[in-house]
């Protein structure tokens, strides 16, 4: 069988847990596993692909201190040129899905994005990846070619104690020629409280029942223990207490969490339409008869300001143990 | 799209313009947003702006009321333009998700709620109305036109079926669509969309003119407007609510017993006022209702202030911070002593519902459609 290359994405001073869980999950397939990295003095992350990889190719040299598809993928071309790997592994992550597809093109190898399970047939790899927003699983047969890519969603393989000390085999940089078309210019951060709830998996929404903005850390606090982001009613909105991209109704966003939660609002028509589609509604209002419980799939009546602490707390008890 | 097609300058009258401005001085919205119809009057007329006029954001804060056309005096319709602007945006497909959502769902499920077209009736629960059969032998004489909101808000159901009680009371003989009932498309050719507009132009005439009804009679003043004026080949006369339960009153087939002893307002909405000269029968039915002390908004007839609920708006939020109208229309009610704020549509309802809870009065003022008042008088 031949080698497995494992692409170590970092960035930042930081490696990406992807790159741990591919060598882990490469490790399970039978064959070589070669972790490659591409890098400006990142020896730590070397020492700690080699406790997972049989091989580590380290490439030093400033041209990667920061992520730029055409170097990575000169020096990755070079390096699959040189020891004819028979799989590559990437993370699918904006720069694996940036990288893979030219890769692929360039060295006429045989694609697949963003799978999910991966089992071989010889050398050959058989990805599975969905569809539908995970409703179906399509099994893959790839054409026959001399390199197999795989961009590898997150949390496909888990990533393991380390078990392995490869060698690290410095390797001088095989790219001579100049970066001429893509150049890094910084990293931009997103502004604090940017947050796009649309995408979020959890929310609590705020509405007019936590009656001043002092009181938002009460529901702040609860999001944080949960992981939610905070999303609001119009009246939350109007009154200030949050920006006018968390409002969630018909002259709003429409959100569909995994979880909706509710607190101190009462459920009207324009902002319910937002947040129907909700895979689990959980309301919190005080008076029984509010419409938002005539959607939610659990309600709890009483008195936010002692029901949600006490959920914080036992919220941070349940992820603390 | 390019410029020539359009025509705007030809099909808005443009050079009719004398830049007057009055239609920017009585514009209701620009007492709060960016929004000045008269600059939109004289740049359009240059067509290779047009893209870029498209561009702006404060298009959207327009609720087409009417005030600018009702008051230009050369007979323009201003609202228009900003409209023509809109489809251009539609068209190119650039629009905010929710006017997209609303827009998909009004041609998938012939609302504008995301709601199943099952759930239609659903207002109507143990109140025992009858949908109509097309092509029936008997004539029936109400065919009523139910708006979408109307049909799926649980706050404004409340509405259509105080109506159903008020026709019964009075002994009318009336029916409904049914499930097949569609929305009007008044806010969809608002928000620019003229494609679908004439789907629902098209698709409820052969609706409604299939069944043998003497008249159709709708509970929101924009259903009428659309019915009534926008709508081509359709036979049957329309009247809005308020015509009919006035005749009834008139007549003497509609009796009030019930006294409500209150100070009470009327909110003028621009669809039933400005655009169709109707005033005088919702005044007419809140001064039938015993006990009732009428008082009159400053603001009030062809002045009144748009509630800023139409043209769209149910879907686009202004960017403005400052007071919505429907603040200053409660803060007004409430200096001049009403305990009660009528109005005669469902968005006039809403947002004037809204603003109470926003100034902290709900408690003691209250809105309400004058046909939950009329039903709870019986
Ligand atoms: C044109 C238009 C567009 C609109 N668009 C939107 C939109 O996009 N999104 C939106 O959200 N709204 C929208 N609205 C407003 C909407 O109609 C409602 O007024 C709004 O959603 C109400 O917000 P709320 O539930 O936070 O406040 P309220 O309706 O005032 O409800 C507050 C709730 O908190 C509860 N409560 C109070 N104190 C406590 C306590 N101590 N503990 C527990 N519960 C408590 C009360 O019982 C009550 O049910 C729109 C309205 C109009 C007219």
């Amino acid at each position: 069988m031949k080698d497995i290359f494992v692409l170590m994405e970092h960035r930042r001073g930081e490696m990406r847990d992807v790159s741990v869980e591919m060598l882990c999950g490469a490790a399970k397939l039978g064959g070589t596993v070669v972790a490659v990295l591409l890098g400006k003095d990142v020896d730590a992350f070397a020492e700690k692909a080699a406790g997972y990889a049989d091989k580590v190719l380290y490439v030093n040299d400033p041209l990667f201190e920061n992520y730029n598809s055409e170097a990575y993928q000169k020096a990755l071309s070079a390096l699959i040129k040189e020891h004819g790997p028979g799989l590559l592994l990437i993370g699918n992550t904006a720069q694996g899905v940036d990288l893979a597809p030219a890769l692929a093109v360039e060295l006429g190898a045989s694609l697949v994005t963003d799978i999910t399970a991966l089992e071989m047939d010889g050398d050959k790899p058989k990805p599975t990846r969905t569809f539908y927003g995970g409703k179906l699983d399509a099994h893959f047969a790839m054409k026959d070619a001399d390199l197999y890519i795989l961009t590898v969603r997150e949390a496909t393989f888990t990533a393991e104690e380390p078990s392995k000390s490869g060698e690290i085999v410095k390797v001088d940089n095989p790219v001579t020629e100049d970066i001429s078309y893509r150049k890094f210019v910084e990293y931009v951060e997103p502004e604090v409280g940017e947050v796009d709830i649309t995408q979020s998996a959890m929310l609590v929404g705020v509405g007019r029942g936590i009656r001043e903005d002092k009181n938002l850390p009460v529901v702040e606090e609860l999001a944080q223990a949960l992981g939610a982001d905070l999303a609001a009613s119009r009246a939350v909105v109007d009154a200030g207490w949050l920006p006018a991209d968390r409002q969630v109704g018909i002259s709003g966003k429409t959100v569909k969490p995994k979880l909706y939660l509710a607190v101190g609002i009462s459920g009207a028509f324009q902002h319910v339409t937002g947040m129907k589609g909700s895979e689990v509604i959980v309301a919190i209002n005080k008076d029984p008869d509010a419409p938002i419980f005539g959607i939610a799939d659990y309600g709890i009546v009483d008195d936010l300001f002692k029901v949600v602490p006490k959920l914080t707390e036992k919220i941070k008890e349940l992820k603390g143990a | 799209m390019c410029a020539e097609e359009i025509g705007f300058v030809e099909k808005y009258d443009l050079l009719g313009c004398i830049q007057c401005g009055r239609c920017t001085g009585g514009c209701p919205v620009a007492l709060r947003t960016d929004l000045r119809v008269r600059c939109f009057m004289y740049d359009t007329q240059n067509e290779e702006r047009l893209e870029e006029l498209s561009e702006k954001p404060e298009i959207w804060d327009c609720t087409t009321c009417y005030t600018c056309a009702a008051r230009c005096p050369k007979g323009l319709e201003p609202l228009e333009v900003l409209i023509g602007l809109r489809s251009l945006q539609i068209e190119e497909g650039r629009v905010q998700p929710t006017v997209r959502d609303a827009l998909e769902s009004i041609f998938k499920d012939g609302n504008p709620w995301g709601s199943p077209r099952a759930k239609r009736l659903d207002w109507t629960a143990d109140l025992e109305v009858e949908a109509l059969e097309p092509e029936a032998e008997e004539t029936t004489d109400v065919l009523l036109f139910v708006c979408c909101t109307d049909a799926y808000d649980p706050r404004v159901m409340k509405v259509a079926q105080a109506l159903v009680k008020v026709l019964k009371a009075a002994g009318v003989d009336f029916g409904l669509i049914g499930e097949e009932e569609s929305c009007c498309g008044s806010e969809v050719r608002r928000l620019g969309e003229e494609g679908l507009f004439e789907m629902c132009d098209e698709e409820n005439v052969e609706l409604l003119n299939s069944f043998n009804v003497n008249r159709i009679v709708t509970v929101s003043p924009h259903c009428y407007n659309t019915l009534k004026k926008e709508y081509h080949g359709l036979k049957h006369p329309v009247l809005h609510y308020t015509e009919l339960v006035a005749e009834l009153l008139e007549e003497g087939k509609l009796q009030l017993s019930k006294e409500i002893a209150k100070v009470i307002t009327y909110h003028d909405p621009c669809f039933l006022g400005k655009q169709n000269g109707i005033y005088d029968e919702p005044r007419y039915i809140i001064t039938r209702i015993p006990g009732v002390e009428f008082r009159e908004f400053d603001r009030c007839r062809e002045r009144s202030l748009c509630c800023e609920g139409g043209g769209g708006k149910m879907w686009v939020e202004s960017e403005s911070k400052a007071e919505r109208l429907a603040e200053i229309r409660v803060e007004d009610a409430k200096e001049m002593g009403a305990e009660v704020i009528a109005v005669a549509c469902p968005f006039c309802l809403l947002t004037l519902e809204d603003a109470t809870k926003v100034k902290g009065v709900e408690e003691e003022m209250r809105v309400a459609d004058i046909l939950e008042l009329l039903a709870e008088a019986l």
